[in-house]
C-alpha cells in the first residue's frame, strides 16, 4: 500500500513560486531599489555620519570618506558594479562570469552590515543614536532599501523534502527550519560560471599582476588598521567582497588565469610580499608583518607534514624552538653558555641541523605506530622541550639555556656587510630594523614554498599522499610506509628549525615562554594547527591566510582580551563541525572531508 | 573496450619462459587457535595461469596474504623465484609479486594517472632530495614514469580518463584501473583476488581477454575466484582450497569432474537420496506423461528439462 | 624521606590518580578511535565542580565528611554533563570524518573549557584553595600516607572493582566490549552502539571527576590548567597500560606513577645526574618512559584491545 505524502495543493502554485525572491517585493522594482540604494550609500559616505571626533576615524567630515566610511564606500562601489552588471549593461559582462544576482546580494548585505555597524557602534560608543548626523541615517536607510530590494530578486528554489507522515511535532519543526535553511543560501547560490577565454600571454599576465596588487592592498590595510571598529569593519567588508567576487565567478577565474601561469604567479606573490615594506612609513607594521611570516612560514612547513603526509603533529612549535635556542646559542649572546659567534649561515645550519635530529629522534619510534601515538608523542615533546628549556639554568639542571629569561640580547646580524639592525634608505624609501628582517624571512619562505610545491607534485608527494589514504594498499604497492613518514616529518622538522634561526634574531631573545603548546600569541602549536586547518591544508595560499588572520585577529582586537583562547577553542570546534577542509580547500582534501559530495570529474594537477 | 594485446612481446618484470617463477611449500598459518590454512603447497610457472578456487571461508585471502607480505606464515616457506619472501608488503612487491585487492583499495581521491603513477613507485627512485632539486635525472624518470602509466592504461582501456578521479569510475573500469596499478610495478606473478566479483558477463568476458594479454607478456598469474567458468576458461591448471587445504589440484576439466570438489561445493548425497536407478525411472515417466500431453499441442518446447549452465 | 617503601607508596598513590584518568582515556579511544583531548579538563573541571559545591552551596563550616560526599556529587554531575556535551555536539556529528577533525574538535573544546572555567573563577589563574581532610598523617608500615591521600587509597580500589564488574557482568558491559571489537557486528546483534559510547563518556567522566576530587584533597590546591600535563600523562598511562585495556590503563597508571616517583627521588643519586633529579624534571621521566615503551612493546604491558578498523 503507497501513501501519498505531497499536500494537496493545486498545481498552480509551483511555478510561480520557482521564480521570485525572498521579499515579496516585484523583482524589477528590487532591482532598481538594489540599484539605487548602493549609489545613495556611496554618496552618503561624503557626507557627515557624527558630529564629533570622539568615534576614531573622524566621520564628521563632508566631502572626505573617513575609516569605516571608506570601507562602506567600497562595498558600496562594489554593489553598484554588480548591480549595473545585472542590468546587462555592456561592458560589465567580464565582471559576472557566473551571473550577477548573488554578487549583488552578498555586495548588498556586506555594505549593509558594514553600515549597521558603523552606526551601531558610533551609538554605542557614543550613548545613543542622538549622536549620528544625518549622513548616519541616510547610509542606514540607504543600505535597508538596497538589501531589502536584492533580497527581492529571484532565485531557483530548492524543493523540499517530503514529508514523512510519521513525523512529530520536533521532527516537523526540523523539518520546515532545514527548508528555510536551504532555501535561504540558495538565494545566496550562484551558477557554474563560463570558462575562461583564452587571453594573449601578456593580458593574462597583467590580470594576475592586478590580482596580486589586490592582495597587497587588502593586506597592507588590514594590517595598518589603528583601531578596533575599522579592523571589524575590515574583516566585515573584506569577507562579504570576497563572497561576492566568488559569487560572481570572478575568483574562480582568477585561479584558472594563475593556473595557466604558476610560476609567475608565485614569483609575483614574492615581489608583491617584498614591496611590502616600501608601503610602510615606519616599522610599526613591518614589525606586524616580519611576524606574520614567521607564523606563516612555519605553518606551511607543518603542511607538508599533516596537510601532505597526514602526520598529527601536535608539537611542531618546539622544532621551531629548538632552531631558534640552537641559533641563538651560537651566535654570540652575552647569556649563552657557548662563547661562540658564528657567522650567520653557520648559525642557520647549526640550528636546521638541531631540529633535525630531534624530528627523526622523535619520528623513529613513533611513526611505525598508529596515527593517534605520533598526535602524543609530538605533544609530549612540545611539554618537554618547554621544560627542559626552563630547567636548565644552573639550578634545576645544567646551564645551558639560562631557564626562563632564555637566551637575550642576540646580536643583530650582519649578512655581506649589510646590517639588519639598522635603518636604511634605499631608493628614497627608509627601511627600518624589522623591515630587514622582513626581507631575510621572505627568502626562507621562499625555501620553504619551494620544497612544498616541488615535493608535492613528485614521486614522493604522491607516496605521502597515498599513505594518507591507505596506508595498507600503498604498502603493497611498494611504498615503504615508515621510511616516507620520517621523510615527511623530518623534512616538516628541519624547515621549521630554519625559521626558527631567523626567528631568534628577529626577536633578540629566545624564552620557553615563547613556545608553548596554547597561548595568546601566536606561534604557538595549537594556533599552527588551526592556522594550516583553518587556511586549508594541503594548499600553499591557505596556512599563509590561515596565518595572517590568526595573528591579527587577536593582535588587533585586544578588547576579546582574556576570552580571546575561549573564542579561539569554540572557533575550533565549529570550524571542524562545518568547514574543516577550510577557507581555501585543496579540492581532493574537501572530498575527504565529505565523502557524499559531488566530486568533479577531472582533478588538476596540484589537487586545486 | 578493446584490450591491446599487440603491443610488447613481454613486460619489463616477466620471468623467463617456463621456469617456476612461486614456489609455496608446506604452508600453514595458524591465528591462535585457529588453523586458517593448513600445509598448502602450490608453484606457478611463468606463462601460466593458475586458479585458486574453494567455498566461502576456504583460506584462499588468507593463503594470498601469506604470499604478499601481510602475513608471514606458522609454518612453511614461500619462494619467488628461489629466493625467500621478504616479510614485508613493500618488499615483497619490490620483489615482483603485484597484487589486486577483493574489496576495491584505490587511492579513491587520486586521479587514474595519479594511481597507476603510485603503482611505479617501487620501480623509480627518485626520491626528496632529486624532487627538490629537480635535476634532469628527475624529469627524465618523470616523464618515463607517465609514458609508461599511459602504455598500462591503453593496455587495460583507461587512457582516455587518465585524469578522471578514480572514485568516479563505474565498478568495473575500477577494476581494470587496480591491474593496471599493479602491473605498473612490473611484476612477474599477479595475483587477483576475485577480479569478477559483481561484474556482468560481458564484463567479465573483458576481464579474461585482459588477463590473458597479460599471460601472453609473460606475467605469470594467480586467480582467486567464484566464477567457475570463468575460472575453467581461463587457467591452465586450477588448486582446490577447503577448509584450508588444497584438495586436488590439477587442468579444469579433471578437478571439474572429481566428485570431492563437487561435494565440497554442492555437498554430499543424502541418506536416502533415490540413486541413479530410480531417477533414470522417474525420468521415464515424466518424459512419457509429457509426449502425452504434448501430443496435441505440438509446441515446440523440447522435452525433457533444460540444463542451463 | 627516601626511603623506598615510602617512594613507592606515594608512587602508588599518584599513579592510582592516573589511572582513574587513564580509565576515560582508553575506554574512549577503545570503542571510538578518538584520543579525547579534552578528557584532561573533564578532570578538572570536576575538581571545580566540587569546590562550586563547597563554596557556594553548603553552609560554612560544613564538616569535611558532610562535604565530602556531597562535593563528590557535584564534581561528578558536572564531569558527566559535560562529557556527554562534548560527545553529542562535538564529537557525534564528527563521527566518519578522517582522523584529524575530532582531534583538532578536542583540541578546541580542551581549550574552550580551560578558559570557560576561568570565566567563573578568575582568580583560578593561580592556584584555589581546596577544603582538606584534617587529622595528622597517618603511618602504615613504615610509610607516611597523609590524609588527603586517603581518599584516593579508599576510592581507587573501590572504582576500579565497580567497574571489573560493570564491564564484566552486567549487559550494558557487555555491549561495551563488544561495541570496542568490533561495532558493525555489535548492531546487528541488536546493541545500540550510540548510547554505549554515551555510557562510556559518561563513565569515564566519573572517574576523572573522581580523580579530581582525590587531585584536590592530595594538593590542597586546583586551579585552571591542572587538566593539561596530567591529561598527557594519564593517557600515557593508558598506552602503557595498553590501549583499549581497562586494567591496563590502572596498571599503567601505577607503574607510571611509581616510575616517576622513582626516578624524582633516585636520579639524583646517579653520578653525573645530579642536577636532573628536582621535581621540575618528573614530567620529562614520564615523556621518556612513554617513548621507551613505544619503542619496546607499543602494545602496552597488558595488550592492545581496540576494533581493528583497518
Amino acid at each position: 500500500m503507497t501513501t501519498q505524502t505531497t499536500a494537496a495543493t493545486p498545481a498552480a502554485a509551483p511555478t510561480e513560486n520557482a521564480s521570485t525572491g525572498l521579499i515579496g517585493i516585484p523583482p524589477h522594482i528590487g532591482r532598481a531599489l538594489a540599484t539605487g540604494g548602493s549609489i545613495l550609500a556611496v554618496v552618503s559616505t561624503f557626507l557627515a555620519w557624527t558630529w564629533t571626533d570622539e568615534f576614531p576615524g573622524d566621520l564628521t567630515f563632508y566631502g572626505y570618506p573617513g575609516g569605516l566610511q571608506v570601507l562602506v564606500l567600497v562595498g558600496g562601489a562594489l554593489a553598484t558594479l554588480f548591480a549595473l552588471a545585472s542590468y546587462g549593461v555592456k561592458g560589465l559582462g567580464w565582471l559576472t562570469p557566473a551571473g550577477a544576482d548573488a554578487a549583488l546580494k552578498y555586495a548588498v548585505l556586506g555594505t549593509f552590515v558594514t553600515a549597521w555597524y558603523t552606526i551601531l557602534a558610533i551609538s554605542f560608543k557614543l550613548g545613543g543614536l542622538v549622536n549620528l548626523e544625518p549622513g548616519g541615517y541616510v547610509v542606514a536607510a540607504a543600505t535597508l532599501i538596497a538589501l531589502l530590494g536584492a533580497l527581492a530578486l529571484p532565485f531557483e528554489r530548492p524543493e523540499p523534502d517530503p514529508i514523512d507522515p510519521d513525523a512529530t511535532g520536533w521532527e516537523l519543526f526540523r523539518h520546515q527550519a532545514g527548508h528555510r535553511w536551504a532555501t535561504a543560501r540558495a538565494a545566496f547560490a550562484s551558477g557554474s560560471p563560463r570558462p575562461v577565454r583564452a587571453l594573449p600571454s601578456y593580458a593574462e599576465i597583467l590580470i594576475i599582476v592586478a590580482v596580486l596588487a589586490l592582495a597587497l592592498v587588502v593586506f597592507t590595510y588590514g594590517i595598518g588598521t589603528e583601531y578596533d571598529e575599522l579592523f571589524i569593519g575590515f574583516l566585515i567588508t573584506a569577507g562579504f567582497a570576497f563572497a561576492a567576487l566568488n559569487g560572481a565567478g570572478l575568483v574562480a577565474h582568477a585561479s584558472q588565469i594563475t593556473a595557466r601561469h604558476t610560476n609567475i604567479t608565485v614569483c609575483g606573490a614574492f615581489i608583491a610580499a617584498a614591496c611590502f615594506p616600501f608601503t610602510q612609513t615606519d616599522d610599526q607594521y613591518a614589525t606586524l608583518g616580519v611576524y606574520i611570516l614567521i607564523f606563516a612560514t612555519v605553518a606551511l612547513g607543518l603542511n607538508i607534514v599533516v596537510g601532505l603526509a597526514g602526520l598529527l603533529d601536535l608539537g611542531y612549535v618546539a622544532f621551531l624552538g629548538v632552531g631558534a635556542y640552537a641559533a641563538a646559542l651560537v651566535s654570540g649572546s652575552p647569556s649563552s653558555p657557548f662563547g661562540v659567534h658564528f657567522p650567520f649561515w653557520a648559525a642557520v645550519i647549526v640550528g636546521a641541523v638541531a631540529s633535525l635530529v630531534f624530528g627523526v629522534l622523535i619520528g623513529a619510534p613513533t611513526l611505525r605506530l598508529r596515527g593517534d601515538y605520533l598526535a602524543i608523542v609530538t605533544l609530549g615533546f612540545g611539554e618537554i622541550f618547554r621544560i627542559a628549556a626552563n630547567n636548565t639554568d644552573g639550578t634545576s639542571g645544567p646551564d645551558l639555556t639560562n631557564g626562563s629569561n632564555g637566551i637575550a640580547s642576540i646580536p643583530d646580524l650582519s649578512i655581506l656587510g649589510f646590517d639588519l639592525g639598522v635603518p636604511h634608505d634605499i631608493a628614497g624609501f627608509t627601511i627600518g630594523r624589522f623591515a630587514n628582517y622582513f626581507f631575510l624571512m621572505l627568502l626562507i619562505t621562499a625555501v620553504v614554498v619551494l620544497v612544498f610545491r616541488r615535493s608535492g607534485d613528485s614521486r614522493i608527494g604522491r607516496a605521502w599522499v597515498a599513505i594518507r589514504e591507505d596506508e595498507t594498499a600503498a604498502e603493497a604497492m611498494g611504498i615503504h610506509g615508515f621510511r616516507v613518514k620520517l621523510i615527511a616529518f623530518a623534512v616538516g622538522a628541519t624547515l621549521a628549525g630554519l625559521a626558527g634561526t631567523v626567528q631568534a634574531h628577529v626577536t633578540y631573545t629566545v624564552t620557553p615562554e615563547q613556545y608553548l603548546f596554547a597561548g595568546t600569541t601566536p606561534p604557538n602549536s595549537a594556533f599552527l594547527l588551526a592556522a594550516v586547518v583553518l587556511g586549508g591544508m594541503g594548499t600553499i595560499a591557505g596556512p599563509l591566510i590561515g596565518a595572517a588572520l590568526l595573528f591579527l585577529i587577536p593582535n588587533k582586537l585586544q578588547f576579546l582580551g582574556d576570552y580571546q583562547l575561549l573564542a579561539f577553542g569554540l572557533a575550533l570546534v565549529l570550524l571542524m563541525r562545518f568547514r574543516p577542509e577550510g577557507l581555501i580547500p585543496n579540492r581532493r582534501r574537501q572530498l575527504e572531508f565529505h565523502e557524499e559530495a559531488e566530486a568533479p570529474t577531472v582533478l588538476s594537477k596540484t589537487g586545486a | 573496450m578493446t584490450t591491446d594485446t599487440t603491443t610488447k612481446d613481454t613486460a619489463p618484470g616477466a620471468p623467463a619462459p617456463g621456469t617456476t617463477v612461486l614456489d609455496a611449500r608446506g604452508v600453514t598459518m595458524r591465528f591462535g587457535g585457529l588453523t586458517a590454512v593448513r600445509d598448502v603447497d602450490l608453484t606457478v610457472n611463468s606463462g601460466e595461469i593458475v586458479g585458486l578456487i574453494g567455498p566461502n571461508g576456504a583460506g584462499k585471502t588468507t593463503f594470498f596474504n601469506c604470499l604478499t607480505g601481510l602475513y608471514i606464515p606458522t609454518e612453511g616457506e614461500v619462494r619467488y623465484k628461489d629466493k625467500v619472501l621478504p616479510p614485508k608488503s613493500f618488499k615483497v612487491t619490490a620483489a615482483g609479486i603485484a597484487r589486486t585487492f577483493q574489496n576495491i583499495r584505490l587511492f579513491a581521491n587520486m586521479t587514474v594517472l595519479e594511481n597507476v603513477l603510485v603503482g611505479r613507485h617501487t620501480r623509480t627512485k627518485e626520491g626528496f632530495w632529486s624532487a627538490i632539486l629537480r635535476g634532469p635525472g628527475f624529469h627524465r624518470a618523470e616523464a618515463a614514469s607517465r609514458a609508461r602509466a599511459m602504455e598500462l592504461l591503453e593496455f587495460v582501456g583507461l587512457d582516455a580518463k587518465a585524469d578522471h578521479l578514480a572514485r568516479n569510475l563505474p565498478y568495473g573500469e575500477q577494476r581494470k584501473l587496480e591491474i593496471a596499478r599493479a602491473l605498473a610495478s612490473e611484476p612477474g606473478l599477479l595475483l587477483l583476488d576475485e577480479p569478477t566479483a559483481g561484474m556482468n558477463p560481458q564484463e567479465t568476458r573483458a576481464a579474461e581477454e585482459l588477463i590473458f594479454a597479460i599471460r601472453d607478456q609473460g606475467i605469470a598469474v594467480l586467480v582467486i575466484e567464484h566464477d567457475m567458468r570463468f575460472i575453467f576458461n581461463l587457467c591452465d591448471r586450477v588448486a582446490v582450497l577447503v577448509q584450508g587445504q588444497k584438495l586436488i589440484e590439477g587442468d579444469p576439466a579433471t578437478v571439474q569432474g572429481d566428485e570431492r570438489v563437487i561435494a565440497a561445493y554442492i555437498g554430499e548425497p543424502m541418506d536416502n537420496d533415490p540413486g541413479a536407478a530410480e531417477a533414470a525411472e522417474v525420468e521415464a515417466a515424466e518424459a512419457a506423461a509429457e509426449s502425452a500431453a504434448g501430443a496435441d499441442a505440438a509446441t515446440d518446447a523440447a522435452p525433457g528439462k533444460e540444463n542451463d549452465r | 624521606m627516601n626511603e623506598l617503601p615510602q617512594q613507592l607508596v606515594n608512587g602508588l598513590l599518584l599513579g592510582s590518580m592516573y589511572g582513574l584518568v587513564a580509565i576515560g582515556y582508553t575506554m574512549v579511544y577503545g570503542i571510538v578511535q578518538l584520543i579525547n583531548f579534552a578528557h584532561g579538563e573533564i578532570f578538572m573541571v570536576g575538581a571545580f565542580g566540587a569546590l562550586t559545591v563547597h563554596l557556594y552551596i553548603l553552609p560554612d563550616g560544613t564538616s569535611i565528611w558532610v562535604a565530602l560526599p556531597l562535593m563528590l556529587l557535584g564534581a561528578v554531575i558536572v564531569s558527566v554533563l559535560v562529557a556527554i556535551g562534548a560527545e553529542r555536539f562535538a564529537y557525534r556529528p564528527l563521527r566518519g570524518a578522517p582522523r584529524l577533525a575530532p582531534l583538532i574538535t578536542a583540541i578546541g573544546l580542551s581549550l574552550a573549557l580551560q578558559q570557560a572555567v576561568w570565566a567563573f573563577y578568575p582568580e583560578a589563574k593561580s592556584k584555589l584553595p581546596f577544603p582538606q581532610i584534617e587529622g595528622g598523617p597517618f603511618s602504615i608500615g613504615g610509610a607516611t600516607i597523609q590524609t588527603g591521600d586517603i581518599f584516593l587509597l579508599v576510592a581507587a580500589p573501590i572504582s576500579m572493582g565497580f567497574l571489573a564488574y560493570f564491564v564484566m557482568r552486567t549487559r550494558t558491559g557487555r555491549g561495551m566490549q563488544a561495541t570496542a571489537q568490533d561495532p558493525d557486528t555489535a548492531k546487528l546483534m541488536g546493541v545500540n552502539t550510540d548510547r554505549i559510547i554515551v555510557i562510556a563518556f559518561a563513565l569515564g567522566a566519573v572517574f576523572a571527576a573522581i580523580g579530581g576530587v582525590a587531585s584536590g584533597l592530595k594538593y590542597g590546591q586546583i586551579d585552571f590548567k591542572m587538566g593539561f600535563i596530567l591529561g598527557l600523562k594519564a593517557f600515557t598511562a593508558a598506552v602503557l597500560g595498553g590501549i583499549g585495556n581497562i586494567y591496563g590503563a590502572m596498571i599503567g597508571g601505577v607503574v607510571l606513577g611509581v616510575a616517576e616517583t622513582l626516578a624524582t627521588a633516585y636520579i639524583a643519586d646517579i653520578p653525573g645526574l645530579d642536577k636532573f633529579g628536582s621535581q621540575s624534571w618528573a614530567d620529562v621521566w614520564a615523556f621518556i618512559l612513554l617513548i621507551l615503551v613505544l619503542l619496546f612493546r607499543p602494545q602496552g604491558l597488558l595488550g592492545e584491545r581496540v576494533a581493528d578498523r583497518a
